[in-house]
């Protein structure tokens, strides 16, 4: 086992959230190291393909799957630099006020222990740190005012205008979708072409992936990116009160221990309580940051209510982006569904590839053969669909635990158990059903919805935030309440999910907790 | 995978083929090509492989001439995390041969079971009634991995050669509009 140079902090996950705390932190002067379990992907390794783009998602998964909806996790998560945002569809909604007040408003799940008033300035720093699209006015329709969007809104097809009569007909209004792309040059960035490959990487930066925002920031201010290199443990002082680093296998399988001041948990919403369980010591023996039994629990997911629809005309389908043209909060009240407790986010007119998950294939899964060929060659043209994402609400039976069975460094697979409820099949069902009314309003000609299973998307919780270790793993800045010099990153501290896109806020919370960390270095890990 | 047949698959991710043995030596070609010239596979059993050809055949027309079960021979012979399978996407826990195998098994244990041969030599009208009732999970006795998952695996494994290439939709008429083409097909 060898024993690396001490650095002031290593930052386990090079994604989202971990590329926001490497960066904030690598130009506040502190020595960073960033680590990451897969490849050093760059932006060339990005191939326009589906059947490529699956290089980037995990594989061998460390995870066993449990529950009656079980978290779709190969789908959703990622796999080396960059992680699950070097695939994400780069929809950037926000959360809103009504996200941080559940408790308070609806005596339902949590409150946050902030507002929104508290995430706001982060939102817009981040939208001019690394470039958002959008029409942030007309979002005031739902919002408080904010700063502008840097860039103004993507280009329109017609995949998303053929929807807007049917949402004007169900009262819905809809505005330009906030997106984390370049709608002009940016920064240096190229302006989107509009070629529908966001969701295997865009490899000429035109969608904000960190490996061209954060992360190359991070490079740039002098932190270093270690690929290949899995932490198994966080490790301990002897009191049990600090962090003194972590403890990893390099890529031939040799153990390294790795000091630093403090450390970052930016491993994903499951990764992150499977670490932190598996450091168990005599001084934390239910594992770290879990004296309270919390670690692992209330993980949360979005379902989609997706409403397919042929139409007469050439949609052109193939153009724009996987995320969305337009979007809208209409539903976004916790009650705006009769007989069904959470919020809504409408999107419509996203690019869908032929082939993949999300392609057109499988928007009739039932078709194979000849009649899935006859399909195919209409649906190329005039096929269109739109989305509702419904808001879980946290359950503590939802949750991560650690398997008796182990990987190959010997570390215990975590096992993820995950099951919806009745509310949350009512609001899927609602959601369904006012597809199907906007669908109807438009020109299509047919109109379909694919109900087999309720989907997991977005995976959030495990490691919330909350105003005490009696509700809670870390504040709201991803401290965790018991060992002040770790945190934690990432989706897994919302202390409840909304119904919008996640990242944005992860990189708006990052920003403010890495902000907070540096601002208060000396007394947290000096 | 050993260095040589690492930087070979490495040039071909950058090309949009896969490395094939020929002869001990990795060349790269289309599963396609593959097929068309006879490589062996490198894992499927001969019969294994008949059974995907046929079964990708009814599924998706064209897909035992693109190379199906070439396709998916090479995909479960390389590390997990090379592996460009649909699988990969759906959970599967790997190795992924240990999938295909028990979902071979399955077809065939359960067509012998309805009609006396394996799926290969079953009629074409056969084939799409058996992988009607196998997408419904109507099939009695079946014993392996869910009928219906076998279906989505086998049927993306088909899409991905038939459509999902730069070929496939040329062939649907679809502009492709790569930022970075996968040379060739893919």
């Amino acid at each position: 086992m060898a024993t690396q140079e001490k650095v002031d902090v290593v930052i386990v996950g090079a994604g989202a959230s971990g590329s926001v705390f490497a960066a904030v932190l690598a130009k506040a002067g502190k020595k960073v190291v960033v680590m990451d379990n897969g490849p050093d992907w760059q932006t060339s390794d990005l191939i326009s393909s589906d059947i490529w783009g699956r290089r980037v998602k995990p594989a061998g998964a460390p995870f066993i799957l449990e529950g009656k909806h079980p978290v779709s996790m190969g789908a959703q998560g990622g796999w080396g630099v960059g992680g699950a945002a070097l695939h994400y569809f780069a929809n950037f909604p926000r959360l809103l006020p009504n996200d941080f007040r559940v408790r308070s408003e609806h005596n339902r799940a949590h409150d946050w222990p902030i507002s929104y008033d508290d995430v706001a300035p982060f939102y817009d720093k981040v939208a001019h740190e690394i470039g958002v699209s959008g029409d942030a006015k007309a979002e005031e329709l739902w919002r408080p005012k904010g700063q502008p969007y840097p860039m103004p809104p993507m280009k329109t097809f017609r995949n998303g205008k053929v929807w807007l009569k049917g949402f004007e007909a169900n009262g819905i209004r809809m505005v330009p979708a906030a997106v984390g792309m370049n709608s002009i040059e940016f920064k240096g960035r190229a302006a989107c072409i509009y070629d529908g490959w966001c969701h295997v990487g865009c490899p000429i930066g035109a969608l904000a992936n960190p490996l061209v925002t954060f992360l190359a920031d991070a490079r740039k201010a002098g932190a270093e990116v270690r690929a290949w290199s899995t932490v198994t443990r966080v490790l301990t002082d002897a009191s049990g009160g600090k962090v003194t680093g972590v403890e990893y296998y390099d890529q031939k399988q040799e153990k390294h221990v790795q000091p630093a001041n403090a450390v970052v948990l930016a491993a994903w919403a499951a990764q992150n309580p499977r670490l932190l369980l598996n450091s168990a010591t005599d001084k934390h023996d239910k594992g770290l940051a879990n004296r309270n039994g919390l670690v692992g629990k209330y993980l949360m997911t979005h379902f989609a209510s997706g409403t397919n629809a042929m139409f007469d005309e050439d949609v052109e389908n193939h153009m724009g982006t996987i995320g969305a043209q337009y979007m809208s909060y209409e539903r976004y009240g916790k009650t705006a569904h009769k007989g069904a407790f959470g919020s809504t986010f409408i999107v419509a007119g996203s690019a869908i590839k032929v082939s993949g998950l999300g392609g057109l294939a499988n928007t009739r899964p039932d078709l194979f053969g000849a009649d899935l060929h006859a399909f195919m060659k209409r649906a190329v043209k005039n096929l269109s669909r739109m989305n509702a994402f419904g808001e879980e609400l946290p359950k503590i039976e939802n949750r991560l635990e650690l398997a008796s069975e182990k990987d190959e460094f010997g570390m215990p697979l975590g096992r993820i158990i995950h099951s919806y409820d009745d509310n949350d099949a009512a609001l899927w069902n609602a959601n369904f059903e006012e597809g199907m009314k906007i669908a109807k309003a438009t020109d299509a000609k047919d109109v379909w919805q694919g109900r087999a299973v309720q989907p997991t998307i977005h995976l959030m919780g495990g490691t919330i935030m909350g105003t005490g270790a009696a509700n809670s793993v870390v504040n709201s800045f991803g401290q965790t309440h018991e060992i002040p010099n770790l945190y934690c990153a990432g989706p897994g501290i919302f202390a409840t999910g909304g119904a919008s896109n996640p990242t944005y806020t992860i990189f708006a919370l990052s920003m403010r907790g890495a902000e907070h960390l540096a601002k208060n270095w000396s007394t947290v890990a000096g | 995978m050993d260095a040589l047949e690492r930087r070979v698959f490495l040039k071909g991710a950058g090309m949009g083929m896969l490395a094939f043995t020929v002869g001990g030596a990795n060349v790269l070609m289309t599963p396609e090509q593959a097929r068309a010239q006879g490589v062996p596979f490198r894992l499927l059993k001969a019969r294994e492989a008949e059974t995907i050809e046929a079964l990708g055949e009814t599924l998706v027309p064209g897909a035992q001439r693109a190379g199906i079960a070439h396709f998916v021979d090479q995909q479960v012979s390389v590390l997990p995390g090379e592996a460009l399978l649909e699988a990969r996407q759906l959970n599967v826990k790997p190795p992924f041969v240990n999938f295909y195998r028990a979902a071979i098994g399955a077809v065939d244990k359960a067509a012998e079971a309805r009609s006396g041969r394996r799926f290969a030599v079953l009629a074409t009208t056969e084939q799409r009634d058996f992988v009607d009732a196998m997408r419904q999970n109507k099939i009695d006795g079946w014993q392996g991995p869910a009928g219906s998952f076998v279906y989505l695996i086998l049927r993306s494994d088909a899409v991905d050669v038939v459509y999902g290439t730069m070929e496939g939709y040329e062939s649907l008429g679809v502009p492709y509009m790569p930022h970075i083409a996968p040379e060739k097909r893919w």
